[in-house]
Formats: C-alpha cells, sequence, structure tokens
C-alpha cells in the first residue's frame, strides 16, 4: 500500500514536471502550436528518428575517419619501405 | 584518428541542438507556430556555411602567400563543404518557406542572393577542373576564390538588408531583433552553429586527408 | 610615382593604337552593341514608348552586359603569350592591370554612350532624369570594366577562355547590375534625387571593393 502510493505520487511527479517541460509556456496569446503533440508524448517518437538519423551520419564518419587514418598509415609504411630500399640499394 | 576531442565535441553539440531544439520551450509567433523550431536546424546551415567559406578565403590567400599545394588543397574541400551546406540550406528554405510563406521559392532578395552565390561557387569548380596543370590551377583559382568571396559577402549581408525581405532583420532592422529571437532560442541556435561547423570540419577534413594520401600515392 | 604614371600612359597610348590598328575589333563592338540594340527593337516588334520602363530598362541592361562581356573578354585574349612576356620585362603587373582597367573603362563608355543613344532612338526615350540615368551608366561602365578586366585575366588562362568567361562573369557581375537597375530605374521615374543616394553608394563601394582586389590580384595571376 505504502509502496503503491509512493510509486503512484513519484509518477504523478514525474508526469507533473514533464508537464513543465512539455507544455512551455502556458497558452497566452492563443497562437496555435502542437501542444497535443507534446502532451501525448508522441514528439519523442520525431525526437528517437532524428536523434537514429544523425546517430547513423556520425557512425559512418567516425568508420570513414578510421578507414582514412589506416590507409594514411599504410602510404607512410610503404614511403618509409621505399625510402629504406632505395637507400640500401645506395 | 588524430584529436579526437573537438570531434566528441560536434556530436555532443549536436545531439543537444537535436533534443533541445525539438523539446525545449520555444516564443509563440502566429504565423510561423511550430515551424519556429526549424531556426535551431536552418539557420545554423548559413551560418556554418559561410565560416567554412571565411575558412576557405584564408586558406586561398596563404597559398598565394606562401605557395603551398596542401593550403590549395584545404580551400577547394572547405569550398565543397561549404556548397553542400548552401544546397541543405536552400533546401530546407524552400521546404519551411512552402509553409510559412505559401511558395517554395519566394521573390525574397536574400533567397535570390543565395542562389547567385551558389553559381559563384560551381563556377569556381568548374574553373578548377579547366586546367591541367597543378600550380597553375591552384593561384588561379585561389585568386578567383577571394575575388568571388569580396563580391559574395556584400551580395548577402548588404543587398538584401536594403530592400525589404521576408526574412526577419531585413529592411533595416538588425537582424536577429528582439520580435523574433529571445534567449530559449538562443540556447539552441548558437549551439547549433558550432556544433554544424565543427562537423563541416570534420568532413572537410576527411575529404583533405583522403586527397593527401592520393597525392602521397601519386607520388 | 610620376616615372609610374608616365609608364602607365604609354601602356595606355599602346592600348589606344592597337586597337587604333585593329580598327575591325572596334567597329566590330560598336556594330555588335547597335545590332543588338536593332534586334531587341524587331523581336518585341515594339513601336515607340510601348516597353513599359522596367521591360524598357532591363533590356537595356541585358545588352549592355552581353556587349561588355564580349568587348571585355578579348582584352587578355587576343594577346600572344610572347607578347606578354614582353610587357613583363617592361612595367609591373599594376601598371598593366591598371592600364587595362582605364582603357576598357573609356570602351565601355563609348560602348554605352552609343547603345543608349541608339536604343532610345529606336525604343523611345522614357527617362525623365537623363543626367542621373548618365550617372548609372558611368559608374557601371567602372565596375564592369573593372571586374570584367580580371575574370577575363582569370579566363584567358584556362582551356576554352570564352565559355569560361562568361560562366565566371554572370554571378560576379550580378550585385553591380543589381544595384545599376535600381539607380537608372529611379532616373527612368524621375524620383526625387536623395532616393538614389544610397544605392550609389553602395555601387561605388562595390566599384572600389573590385578595384582594390584587381590590384592585388592581379600580379598572382600574372606571374603564371
Amino acid at each position: 500500500m505504502q509502496r503503491t502510493l509512493f510509486f503512484k505520487s513519484s509518477l504523478l511527479a514525474l508526469l507533473l514536471l514533464s508537464q513543465q517541460v512539455m507544455a512551455q509556456q502556458p497558452v497566452t496569446n492563443g497562437v496555435e502550436m502542437a501542444d497535443r503533440l507534446r502532451a501525448d508524448g508522441k514528439i519523442w517518437v520525431v525526437v528517437a528518428v532524428i536523434a537514429t538519423v544523425f546517430a547513423g551520419i556520425v557512425v559512418y564518419l567516425i568508420r570513414l575517419d578510421r578507414q582514412i587514418g589506416k590507409l594514411e598509415k599504410e602510404v607512410q609504411n610503404q614511403k618509409k619501405d621505399v625510402r629504406q630500399k632505395t637507400s640500401d640499394l645506395n | 584518428m588524430n584529436k579526437i576531442w573537438w570531434k566528441a565535441l560536434a556530436v555532443v553539440i549536436m545531439t543537444y541542438v537535436i533534443f533541445w531544439g525539438l523539446l525545449g520551450p520555444v516564443p509563440r509567433q502566429p504565423i510561423l507556430n511550430e515551424s519556429i523550431r526549424n531556426v535551431s536546424f536552418h539557420v545554423p546551415l548559413w551560418f556554418a556555411m559561410i565560416i567554412l567559406l571565411v575558412t576557405s578565403v584564408i586558406y586561398s590567400v596563404r597559398y598565394l602567400r606562401k605557395g603551398r599545394m596542401d593550403d590549395d588543397l584545404i580551400a577547394v574541400e572547405f569550398a565543397n563543404t561549404a556548397i553542400l551546406f548552401g544546397i541543405l540550406g536552400c533546401l530546407t528554405g524552400a521546404i519551411w518557406a512552402n509553409f510559412t510563406w505559401g511558395d517554395p521559392w519566394p521573390n525574397d532578395p536574400k533567397l535570390n542572393s543565395v542562389a547567385v552565390g551558389m553559381l559563384m561557387y560551381m563556377a569556381y569548380l568548374i574553373l578548377r577542373g579547366s586546367f591541367d596543370d597543378e600550380q597553375r590551377r591552384a593561384r588561379i583559382s585561389a585568386v578567383y576564390n577571394i575575388f568571388v568571396f569580396a563580391v559574395f559577402i556584400p551580395l548577402i549581408f548588404i543587398l538584401p538588408r536594403m530592400t525589404d525581405s521576408l526574412h526577419p532583420g531585413n529592411g533595416g532592422n538588425p537582424a536577429f531583433g528582439k520580435y523574433d529571437m529571445d534567449n530559449s532560442l538562443r540556447m539552441v541556435l548558437y549551439p547549433a552553429v558550432i556544433g554544424l561547423t565543427l562537423i563541416g570540419v570534420w568532413i572537410t577534413q576527411l575529404r583533405v586527408r583522403l586527397r593527401r594520401v592520393k597525392v602521397a600515392m601519386d607520388d | 610615382m610620376t616615372e609610374s604614371i608616365r609608364q602607365m600612359g604609354a601602356l595606355m597610348r599602346k592600348e589606344f593604337l592597337l586597337e587604333w590598328r585593329q580598327r575591325y575589333a572596334l567597329n566590330g563592338m560598336l556594330l555588335y552593341i547597335v545590332s543588338a540594340v536593332f534586334v531587341c527593337y524587331l523581336s518585341f516588334n515594339a513601336r515607340r514608348g510601348q516597353l513599359t520602363p522596367i521591360v524598357w530598362n532591363a533590356l537595356f541592361w541585358i545588352i549592355l552586359l552581353f556587349t561588355a562581356i564580349n568587348a571585355i573578354a578579348k582584352s587578355f585574349v587576343q594577346e600572344r603569350a610572347g607578347r606578354q612576356l614582353y610587357y613583363y620585362t617592361l612595367a609591373s603587373p599594376q601598371q598593366i592591370i591598371l592600364s587595362k582597367i582605364l582603357y576598357n573603362t573609356v570602351l565601355m563608355l563609348v560602348l554605352a554612350l552609343l547603345g543608349f543613344s541608339v536604343y532610345a532612338f529606336v525604343l523611345g526615350n522614357p527617362v525623365k532624369d537623363v543626367p542621373l540615368y548618365l550617372v548609372a551608366l558611368v559608374l557601371g561602365a567602372i565596375g564592369f570594366s573593372a571586374s570584367l578586366t580580371l575574370v577575363s585575366g582569370i579566363a584567358s588562362k584556362a582551356e576554352n577562355p570564352s565559355t569560361l568567361m562568361a560562366v565566371l562573369s554572370f554571378p560576379t557581375m550580378l550585385p553591380l547590375l543589381l544595384e545599376l537597375l535600381k539607380i537608372s530605374k529611379n532616373a527612368l521615374d524621375g524620383l526625387d534625387r536623395s532616393i538614389s543616394w544610397k544605392e550609389v553608394g553602395t555601387v561605388l563601394a562595390i566599384d572600389a571593393i573590385v578595384l582594390v582586389l584587381s590590384w592585388l590580384l592581379f600580379p598572382f595571376l600574372w606571374r603564371s
């Protein structure tokens, strides 16, 4: 009992808090905004999609960065080899 | 990977921008309604583009002064990324304009000047394509890059401000007056500018490194 | 200082002499603008004074723009490499670019005034404030010649100069052209001159920027 009450009250507090964040300023000048979307919490779906897209791009960039780094190293090593060979020949 | 911290910073900032730009409080404006959130995603593209172009010009000047091929390479790649951001800015602007002004390409001085600016930089790329000799290409395209930049800046900053425009901050008002920007938007916009610029620098750096590898392999 | 001015005078004289010897080129340019005006006149099939002022104005400036590009494009393309090398030993690049710009300005002024008079003759002259229109023409001649001379220098180094000339010059001319259109529209409507001062100032500023840039950047072009 005690527990559920605590749970309920904490849920209530969380809800209120999220209301604070979601609802922003109260409707003062009657300009229509997507308040419903926010109140439903559906906005999180949009956020999640965009964040996933961005995460995908970042992962792609990081992989590209790594690959280019590897290439750079290879080219450097090759150059060193070539230099050594030429110096050996000399 | 060399010097990873600023890349991480870019990712962190952009993540913050995506979350807070969509969730954070925004001012309520009549025509814009909820689409005012685009300020945190569309406007930074232009700022980042200008910053990248400035960097490109700085490298062009450095090439002319010192004559290192590497500077020319960096200048081109910054210009490339700037063009990418410019095209994205045009597209996102068209989408936004379609909803708020009812026309994807309203006859607005700012839009037209940006389109002309894009033409200029496309011409820059074409100019680069028409040389065989590397030194010559580098020197002449650096000259054109500086020239074009000097024409581009009055084109997008001074001319639109002198005529009436749909964009805020034109027709005499300073940009981002207290009418349209309040602190809640600024808190997203400024980080977004920094974040996008860093992302642009990252892309540029990748392309520059790729080109350097190519140059090294040719030798 | 006096020495360099004297040298520049000599270079200018050489430009005029060259042009005079190849009179067909000069005559060609004059004929070009006259026939362009006439083609426009015929294709609009317009009797005098039938075009609206906006169309009249825009058409004139577009004719002028094309003429300018054609006239100035040859300022570097026509000179062979050997002769350029010869100048290189004689004068500094700054003197060369300045003398070219001055020469092209004079050429543009002649072309613009001729074009204007023919245009006004066949299509009627709705301009209410002719002095202001002439000011716009002069400012336009300076700006066109300064930026086009540099661009023609750039284009002449590339593979196919004529196409590149058009591609490179159109966007860079546009800010100047827009302001000039605004001034000349004001002159056309005979608005009070105080309205146009701001635009005149902007055009002067753009002219100054372009001139200074040509002065600074041309030496780098010259070297290659």
